[in-house]
């Protein structure tokens, strides 16, 4: 690979990327099949696919010419291997050895694009996992000294018996031999006894000029390919005089029979044998071709392709037979594999963009035809419009992913936080299939991890402590997600402590968020954990954080429109739940308009709608504006006056109330445009300190819309309605 | 929206056709009015010019901020350049245009409306027709202007539109409001 063309620099450098996002594939595979293969340490097949995730990374790596990753995972394979084949049990211990050697190969992978990032530190620790790797390897088997010597080159590892092995030697013969009476021809006639020598050179770069030269001494080196049934023992026999005065290198390089048997097996998918074994180069594309016809021609009982390459074309049987297995696999193998597409991720998202705007235009035409009242083209538009939908959902669940490949990190996480911190935890993940998208994966990974982190830090207790309050000494912790009518609920539930109420409710007095005296409902006082510089400060919380605060985590996950709560019974457990829009990307919104201005709401936070007509907004003795609805009383935001809306006053306004996170109020509108499904699109930079609106959509006739976010819009109502300029609107 | 092609640009009429064949390489400029006043912006970030149409006001924001339009699916902001100069805001008149061009840096750059009170015409300028920004007397920030255009017998005020209209500026400057 170090000889590599300029184009193939190039085409290395670009596959690079895609290299590497497979390689964190094939790692993170690894560990979770690690960590089940714990739970079950006897199920074959995980141990199959273990084996062939590693050595997929060893291949590919070996394609990109990363030696150090394939010379680290090398080791790696050998010791799979040894599971394998029944030789090594897969003790915790080694699973452990096994989860940090990953990680490794994880660092390689990422250092892939600079070598120079390698530093000491990590040397030293590959070096010291590699020597734990052979205390394993080796422990296990009777190894001879040469296989100890020459352990640390991949290469060198004897392929299985099968028939004659082609060994390369290399020799480097020292200047003392001729004086010490040796011969270097007499060794190379012994080896040529051994087999059948199949190609030599003879190395005399050392030869200096003649002035130079001492007559009596060896300069002379040689190469031989050998191809022999002797044991690597046998062949080194032969140098056992020259030994000490002689560098030399043997490896066993596979016969021609055992290269193409080989090669196959490596071979990427082609379905066809004649196919397979031309790109081996063990039959001629002419031949193959001459065979072809010959097959089609032949009336009945057709011979088998195979039949006709071992017979006309010569090729050895064993190396059909090995084709013959590839195919086989490959036919089960595309069952499963061939079922995926790799899509870059912002081709896709153009696709939806344009979608987006497609679904715009469809309801502009829509529009257009009704105004018309051309009946004929309303139902063609509807029929269209009907079309979009589906091409939209289909295209949107392309992007979905099943969440359960994010739960199964924090499988690790779980495992060596608890071993850290001395507790005893069964995690279990449950409804991992859910979809989420892709997008939105990535992000809620973090605050997950927290939240993960958090109850194993915090709420879990320590075993003793467990059982003195009659719980199983193992705690238990739950990561769930499933479907909710447009959203996804993930839950994290734990049996530990809960949350420390009064310990909460005791900081919010003294940090001041909440008034002095003042108990609100237990929802509020969970919900202070969240509150920013709550947790980091000391230790009072029994979930206080790390590093970052438990704020981040809530507002990482309202900017992606979704919801958190707390369900804390103390001493029996705390559960988190998370509600997640499924798409970031689209909305079914609830339009209203104030004076020229067009909002939409969220459907899903909308609860009910007062038409005009019914309940009118007041305002009460603390000078807010309110609806009595069935009793009781909503504060109500006054878009117009709060957004400083020109309109004039209209005799009779509508209320939509919502539902936040920190209650029920009424937002006092207008005009009630009705349910409408819109495409998201962000404001932009520009935008970022306009408060209460998380965005904007295109509407049908062309007009941008701002989507009102019913969170942030009652903080803002509420700073302003407490603000003295502002308090009261006269309209 | 009807938008006016500005590729292959027009060579305007009462354009001195001297300089063209002048040695010197040139470049064009629009050239706009706001208020009473002509700017010139250099022509290559401008994408189109579309006449003055609705557009959606997002509330709480600086005068300078009139709100954002559908652009063919994109929502884009609108800068009144008027109010940017701290004068008053621009009456939507007959001629009333938004220029769209591209502003920010090359990792980051987007989509943007500014409303003019007119779109005159293209030049072409050579570095010999640009003077630097005048030390003083100038009606509007000195940093805005990237330096004067001779164009026939007057001097008109290049703009610099990485700093006349930066959106970290202009983030600075929102933000700072919606504190208020």
């Amino acid at each position: 690979m170090s000889r590599a063309s300029d184009a193939d620099q190039d085409f290395i450098a670009a596959a690079m990327p895609a290299f590497i996002s497979e390689a964190g594939e094939q790692t993170e595979a690894i560990e979770s099949l690690l960590l089940e293969l714990e739970e079950q340490p006897d199920n074959r097949e995980l141990l199959d696919s273990l084996f062939r995730c590693a050595h997929t990374v060893k291949g590919s790596a070996g394609i990109f010419g990363l030696n150090k990753v394939v010379e680290f995972t090398h080791h790696v394979e050998t010791l799979l291997d040894k599971c394998r084949d029944g030789v090594l049990a897969l003790t915790p211990q080694l699973s452990t050895l096994l989860l940090r050697c990953n990680d490794q190969i994880k660092n390689l992978v990422q250092m892939a694009n600079d070598e120079s990032a390698d530093s000491a530190e990590q040397k030293s620790e590959r070096a010291e996992l590699v020597a734990q790797l052979r205390l394993y390897t080796e422990g296990s088997k009777q190894a001879s000294p040469a296989d100890a010597a020459h352990a640390d080159a991949p290469d060198t590892a004897d392929p299985p018996q099968a028939g004659p092995t082609l060994w390369r030697i290399k020799a480097q013969f020292g200047p003392e031999t001729f004086r010490n009476g040796m011969d270097p021809l007499s060794i190379a006639k012994y080896l040529h006894g051994m087999g059948q020598v199949e190609s030599m050179v003879c190395g005399w770069e050392k030869v200096p000029s003649l002035i130079d030269m001492d007559p009596e001494a060896c300069y002379l080196s040689f190469e031989m390919a050998l191809e022999s049934s002797a044991s690597r023992d046998e062949v080194q026999g032969a140098f056992s005089f020259v030994e000490d005065d002689c560098v030399l290198e043997i490896s066993a390089q596979e016969s021609k029979q055992q290269r193409l048997v080989h090669e196959l097996e490596e071979l990427p998918v082609t379905p066809r044998l004649g196919d397979m074994l031309v790109s081996v180069g063990a039959v001629s594309q002419d031949k193959l071709g001459e065979l072809l016809t010959e097959q089609a021609q032949a009336d009945q009982a057709k011979p088998k392709i195979g039949d006709l390459l071992e017979t006309k074309a010569g090729v050895p049987p064993k190396v059909v037979e090995a084709a013959l297995n590839k195919q086989q696999k490959t036919r089960e193998a595309s069952g499963e594999e061939n079922r995926y597409i790799r899509v870059q991720a912002d081709r896709l998202d153009a696709v939806i963009n344009l979608l987006g705007e497609l679904v715009i235009a469809g309801a502009g035409a829509n529009l257009l035809a009704r105004e018309a009242r051309n009946v004929p083209l309303i139902e063609a538009n509807l029929h269209i419009n009907a079309l979009i939908e589906e091409i939209r959902n289909g295209t949107l669940g392309l992007r979905m992913v099943p969440v359960g490949e994010t739960f199964s990190r924090f499988r690790r996480v779980v495992r060596d936080t608890a071993a850290q911190l001395g507790k005893e935890v069964n995690f279990e993940i449950v409804g991992g299939e859910a979809e989420l998208d892709k997008s939105m994966v990535e992000k809620i990974a973090d605050p997950l991890m927290h939240l993960v982190r958090n109850s194993l830090d915090h709420g879990l207790e320590p075993p003793q402590e467990r059982l003195a309050a009659g719980k199983l000494a193992a705690g238990k912790l739950v990561l769930s997600a499933r479907h909710e009518t447009g959203a996804i609920l993930i839950r994290i539930e734990d049996d530990g402590r809960g949350i420390n109420r009064e310990r909460v409710l005791q900081r919010a007095w003294d940090k001041g968020l909440i008034e002095q005296g003042v108990v609100p409902s237990d929802d509020v006082i969970h919900m202070m954990i969240f509150e920013p510089g709550f947790s980091t400060a000391e230790q009072v919380t029994n979930l206080s954080g790390r590093g970052v605060g438990m704020d981040v985590v809530k507002r990482n996950i309202e900017a992606l429109r979704g919801s958190l709560k707390l369900d804390s019974r103390p001493g029996q457990g705390l559960r988190v739940d998370i509600r997640l829009p499924l798409t970031l990307a689209i909305i079914d919104g609830f339009m209203v308009g104030v004076g020229k201005s067009k909002f939409v709401l969220p459907l899903g936070a909308v609860v009910e709608v007062i038409e005009a007509g019914g309940p009118q907004v007041r305002v009460d003795a603390q000078g807010r504006h309110v609806v009595e609805l069935r009793g009781t009383v909503l504060p109500v935001v006054r878009l117009r006056s709060l957004y400083d809306i020109e309109s004039t006053q209209p005799e009779r306004t509508s209320v939509v109330v919502v539902q936040s996170p920190k209650g029920k109020y009424g937002i006092e509108v207008e005009v009630l445009h009705g349910q409408q499904q819109t495409v998201i699109k962000p404001l932009g930079r520009l935008f970022k300190s306009v408060r209460g609106i998380s965005g904007s959509s295109i509407l049908g006739s062309g007009e941008v819309a701002l989507i009102l976010d019913v969170g942030s819009l009652w903080d803002l109502a509420t700073v302003s309605t407490s603000a003295p300029t502002s308090a009261n609107d006269a309209g | 929206m009807s938008s006016v092609a500005l590729q292959p640009a027009p060579v305007a009429p009462g354009l001195t056709g001297d300089r063209a064949t002048a040695a010197q390489p040139t470049q064009q400029y629009l050239l706009f009015c706001v208020g009473d006043e002509t700017f010139a912006l250099d022509i290559r970030p401008v994408r189109e010019i579309i006449q003055y149409s609705a557009l959606t006001v997002v509330p709480l924001m600086p005068d300078f901020v009139r709100g954002v339009i559908n652009l063919r699916g994109a929502v884009v902001p609108v800068i009144d350049l008027q109010a940017r100069f701290g004068r008053q805001r621009t009456e939507m008149g007959k001629k009333t245009s938004i220029i769209i061009f591209d502003v920010g840096p090359p990792e980051d750059r987007i989509e943007m409306g500014v409303l003019v009170d007119a779109v005159s015409k293209v030049v072409d300028l050579g570095a010999a027709d640009i003077e630097p920004p005048p030390q003083f007397g100038a009606t509007i920030a000195r940093e805005f202007i990237h330096g004067l255009g001779k164009v026939d017998s007057d001097f008109i005020v290049i703009l610099e539109p990485e700093r006349a209209l930066s959106v970290d500026d202009m983030v600075a400057l929102s933000e700072r409001q919606s504190v208020l």
